[in-house]
């Protein structure tokens, strides 16, 4: 060291090539406008190929052999099936006060089979904001704030006969036991008869937990109140007892109140049968996948269902879509324009076709949409959402007659179909040695059989994201002043006002910037505060829901022009120019909320970015783009104006739920209602709306209308 | 315990029953199976496994001596096996007990690739190791005659770094391909036997421990249509014309007695020792048949080499010129049959000259 430093002193200074890195981050900071451009286009179009990136899936795991054995599900089991079908039905009409409860009915077919069987107890619960438990999942508090009524579950647990006990698969069957529907009863028959089934398999390595679950207070609700109470065993306190409330329980042999666990849940599936048949000429079955904060079971569960549903009984399947998009016209356009540049591209080399058709590719943005929006919402789509909370992999199964089902003929032979579709998912997933790990936990589905994966879908945001940090080092080096100018004028030849003033922009290592982060700071701090706004307004317990959305607006908007008064002072003081460090500040604030949360929830940062990216990167004050006066400016200043609205999180759910509902039925209540959705679900979407995208938007306003 | 690997340990037992059938005893078959897949939890007959979905026969009956079972398959004891290597502490049972003129067949299946055989899920046999532990046993003098077998994918990988004198090798699929199990049973919910095994089965199955099918009416009996893969077998290494060797050398015990007069000398004392190759064939054998999950290991038809003494002229002058005698007689049946009628003739005169 000590003689290079000697050697450097003696020589000449030579002009030191600069290292690569530092060459290409001035290069691009330099071209920070082109950059711009290019990566939200390329991000752009990245977004639209997605549906033609996705593959066919596939089955990771080798062990899973899907179909590889023969179903035994036969016509006796739909006779057992049928026989508490009828009972659950006659119930209904049965007008007897001493009557068994739906419970009991059950939970005494199950002891029948030989199984362990339970009763599991639970109150209601009222919804709750809970500020410390995001990202955590499904709400659950303690046992306080109950009402009154409780639900009974009843669970019986088939236990392997030669397995060790240490794993084990649960079906649920969610029935409402206070409106007991042919639907509910065809559930739980169509379960009671698989559980039969299963109690006399050879095969069985893992236990089998049938949960029949009474919804009374919501599916997800009776799932998750079991799953906690089999996860968290209660040890101290008091018991949930229902014994005094009833009384005239009588036990059956073999059914105890004792709360009886198997081994660790391997996978679970709900299944739901729909009285309605969708009239698509076989019987339909409809995944749900999504589960809170976005996350998503193995999809090796999904190919089982999708492998057998379709290839072995014949079954239709179907994946949430956003019907809208079906018949927008826009995108079949864009559908037309890609398949006509595949074509294009096609003649030179065949190999090189790429495009769908365009029913095929509008039908996988649809499919696709829809799984972004739910991911993105961050709410889970069915029960299975509350067994993701404890890491098990799970998916709900509505399924969907092809014909009415009150003939007997037509309801047997849909239960043999059934029946065998759900013992093979479990005879596959019994075939399980460890946890699903082979297949993807991050993708976006965009037909049964088709999915985009982690890998492709983070280009797109990649891309939108890129700009944000290089776009805020050029405006905060001051290197962006050129592009700036070009961009708010391009067709002026004389460079306009700005290249004629001093260098506005202060250099590096002026603490200028000071005051615009003191500015950012307060606008996040109001943020946060508001953000905590609607539990306190809950507690009030307004019961209107556009009175409490009125309520918070009412709140919100003096305490940020408390905020902004106290740091606007010393903002103003800074020069003319600090507009730009301001638009810097915003867009860090941008980049780094949205790559937190695209690590938290990644939907929802690709839908986020989509607004909020654009907007970030045109921002520019009203004023001075003012004084310029050709179509540049004018184009530059609606779009502006455009973004700065529809990125105000209220205005673009009102478009987006006018869009797909029609407008009149849009009203203030129905954004509460959204809001309390998500909070309710603890969904971190909530805290991105209201942390990252919402100051974003209220410091891109005050640079709109910066002086 | 991976079900969808039952079908290895199915074809091993398969094999590991013909070779009994065809005389190998149980004792000179080292029987590696990876699994228990009768005893496995998702086997819908439990403490039963089948080859085929007829259920017909229990492979896993009485008289199954495993050797080396679950957490014992690694390719150290494999390689240890091969070798002769082993702790003080192994039994003779656990050991391949060959010697310079025994004859080896070694039967390996499993999940295979270019140039390596899985054992376990943890790790893998490569072409090079068993290339090496092969020559390790010729220099050893542990075998006459090896007789590789394998059925996995890229099977012809797994015995092309081979260079050993006197082995020969076949394997079921060639590099790229990949080997098929035959039928799924769907009772038990997995294939149950591999192509290449259930049609070797097959070819045995025509055969008794009499029959004299060369090992090249084996070789040419794979039909690669039915294999959906190219069975390959190399034969550079391999001195003896395929149609001349019997396949009970390998796969059956068929012993081929030769006299000889003298096993030991009668009197000890200043001998000289020759060794003029008077052999005794006895080919028992054991089948060595290993795998990543299954294998199984065997010394095949061990050449037993009886030393026959000599003795010099001289030192014991009657008996030499007796032996010289003996030696002079070419044709052992015409003499026999002169004695005999010299006896005859000796009694006619005797009876003649006594009355």
């Amino acid at each position: 060291m000590a003689e290079n430093n000697s050697e450097d002193s003696s020589s000449p200074p030579k002009k030191r090539k600069p290292r690569l890195i530092a060459f290409v981050g001035d290069f691009l900071i330099s071209h920070s406008y082109a950059v711009s451009v290019f990566c939200c286009f390329a991000g752009s179009v990245a977004l639209l190929l997605l549906p033609i990136l996705a593959k066919n899936t596939y089955l990771s795991e080798n062990a899973l052999m899907p179909g590889s054995a023969k179903p035994t599900f036969s016509s006796q089991e739909a006779v057992t099936a049928k026989e508490l079908i009828k009972e659950l039905i006659d119930w209904k009409i049965i007008r007897d006060e001493n009557r068994m409860q739906t419970y009991e009915i059950i939970a005494n077919h199950m002891a029948e089979t030989g199984a362990d069987v339970y009763y599991h107890s639970f109150y209601s619960r009222k919804k709750q904001f809970h500020p410390m438990s995001f990202f955590m999942g499904a709400p659950m508090e303690d046992n306080n704030n109950h009402s009154s009524t409780h639900a009974v579950n009843s669970v019986g647990i088939i236990r392997a006969p030669h397995g060790d006990g240490k794993e084990a698969i649960v079906l649920v069957s969610p029935y409402n036991s206070d409106k007991m529907e042919l639907s509910d009863a065809l559930s739980v028959g169509l379960a009671y008869s698989i559980f039969c089934l299963l109690g006399r398999a050879a095969w069985l390595a893992k236990d089998i937990v049938w949960l029949a679950a009474d919804s009374k207070f919501g599916e997800y609700a009776s799932v998750a109140e079991w799953l906690k109470q089999y996860h968290d065993p209660v040890f101290i306190g008091k018991k949930l007892n229902f014994h005094p409330v009833d009384g005239d329980i009588q036990f059956v042999r073999g059914i105890s109140e004792d709360f009886k666990r198997a081994g660790t849940m391997a996978a679970a599936i709900v299944f739901k049968v729909l009285e309605t048949s969708q009239g698509t000429g076989t019987d339909n079955v409809n995944i749900y996948a999504e589960s809170s904060n976005g996350q998503m079971p193995n999809l090796d569960l999904i190919n089982i269902v999708h492998y057998l549903a379709v290839h072995r009984h014949g079954l239709h399947v179907e994946v949430g879509k956003l019907s809208s998009l079906l018949n927008s016209l826009w995108l079949k356009m864009v559908g037309k324009f890609l398949e006509g540049v595949s074509n294009i591209v096609g003649s030179l080399n065949p190999k090189w076709r790429f495009a769908l058709p365009v029913l095929d590719y509008v039908e996988g943005t649809a499919v696709l949409a829809s799984s972004v929006y739910h991911q993105a919402l961050g709410v889970p789509t069915g029960p299975h959402g509350a067994f993701r909370d404890y890491q098990i992999d799970a998916i709900t199964l509505e399924i969907s007659p092809r014909v009415s089902l009150n003939s007997e003929m037509a309801r047997s032979s849909f239960l043999v179909r059934v029946g065998r579709l759900i013992e093979g998912i479990v005879r596959s997933v019994n075939n399980l040695l460890e946890k699903f790990h082979q297949s993807f936990f991050l993708y976006f589905l965009t037909s049964p059989s088709k999915f985009v994966s982690v890998g492709v879908y983070m280009i797109p945001f990649g891309l939108l994201v890129m700009p944000l940090p290089i776009l805020a080092a050029a405006l905060y080096s001051g290197k962006a002043s050129e592009a700036l100018v070009q961009k708010s004028d391009p067709f002026n030849t004389q460079k306009s006002y700005k290249a004629s003033q001093e260098n506005p922009f202060p250099s590096v290592g002026s603490w200028k910037w000071i005051h615009a982060a003191k500015l950012v700071f307060a606008v996040h701090l109001w943020a946060t505060i508001i953000s905590v706004l609607p539990s306190l307004i809950y507690q009030a317990s307004c019961t209107n829901t556009t009175t409490n959305f009125l309520i918070w607006i009412a709140l919100s908007i003096p305490s940020f022009f408390f905020f902004y008064w106290i740091s606007l002072s010393s903002y103003f003081h800074s020069n003319d120019a600090g507009w730009a460090i301001l638009k810097a500040l915003t867009i860090g604030a941008a980049s780094i909320g949205l790559g937190l949360m695209s690590i938290i929830n990644f939907a929802t940062a690709q839908i986020g970015a989509i607004f909020l990216v654009p907007m970030c990167l045109m921002v520019h004050p009203l004023r001075q783009i003012y004084r310029g006066a050709g179509l540049g400016e004018l184009l530059h200043m609606v779009s502006n104006v455009v973004l700065g609205l529809i990125g105000f999180p209220p205005a673009s759910f009102i478009l987006l739920k006018g869009w797909s509902q029609g407008f009149e039925e849009v009203n203030m209540g129905d954004l509460w209602v959204w809001v309390e959705n998500l909070w309710s679900w603890n969904s971190a979407t909530y805290l991105y709306l209201l942390l990252v995208h919402l100051p974003c938007w209220v410091l891109c306003l005050i640079v709109l209308l910066h002086p | 315990m991976v079900m969808f690997n039952y079908r290895h340990m199915a074809n091993t037992l398969s094999l590991y029953r013909t070779v009994k059938r065809l005389g190998i005893p149980d004792e000179r078959i080292i029987l590696m199976l990876a699994d228990d897949m009768a005893c496995n939890t998702r086997n819908s007959y439990p403490a039963q496994v089948f080859n085929n979905e007829n259920h017909q026969l229990n492979l896993y009956g009485d008289n199954v001596e495993v050797d080396y079972r679950g957490y014992e398959v690694t390719v150290e004891n494999f390689l240890r096996v091969l070798t002769g290597r082993h702790e003080t502490a192994v039994p003779r049972s656990k050991r391949l007990l060959s010697d310079e003129g025994s004859h080896i067949l070694l039967y390996m299946t499993g999940h295979g690739g270019d140039e390596f055989l899985k054992f376990q899920d943890s790790e893998e046999i490569q072409s090079q190791d068993l290339a090496d532990a092969i020559e390790q046993m010729r220099e050893k003098g542990r075998f006459k005659e090896l007789l590789i077998m394998v059925d996995t994918c890229q099977a012809a990988t797994l015995f092309s770094r081979l260079y050993s004198p006197g082995v020969l090798a076949i394997g079921s699929s060639l590099k790229g391909e990949n080997s098929y199990s035959h039928h799924l049973d769907s009772d038990v919910g997995v294939s149950v036997v591999d192509r290449f095994t259930f049609y070797t089965l097959a070819f045995f199955e025509r055969l008794n421990m009499y029959d004299n099918a060369s090992l090249s009416s084996l070789f040419n009996s794979y039909n690669p249509n039915l294999l959906m893969s190219t069975a390959y077998y190399r034969m550079d290494l391999y001195k003896r014309p395929l149609d001349q060797v019997p396949v009970t050398n390998f796969f059956g015990s068929v012993m081929e007695m030769t006299h000889v007069d003298s096993a030991y000398h009668a009197f000890s004392g200043k001998t000289k020792y020759e060794t003029p190759h008077i052999q005794m064939p006895s080919s028992d054998q054991s089948t060595d048949q290993a795998e990543q999950q299954e294998l199984r290991t065997s010394d095949a038809s061990i050449e037993t080499k009886y030393s026959v003494k000599e003795v010099k002229p001289g030192n014991n002058h009657l008996m030499g010129q007796w032996k010289a005698l003996l030696d002079m007689v070419e044709d052992t049946d015409a003499f026999v049959n002169y004695g005999l009628l010299a006896m005859a003739l000796v009694a006619v005169i005797s009876s003649w000259v006594l009355s």
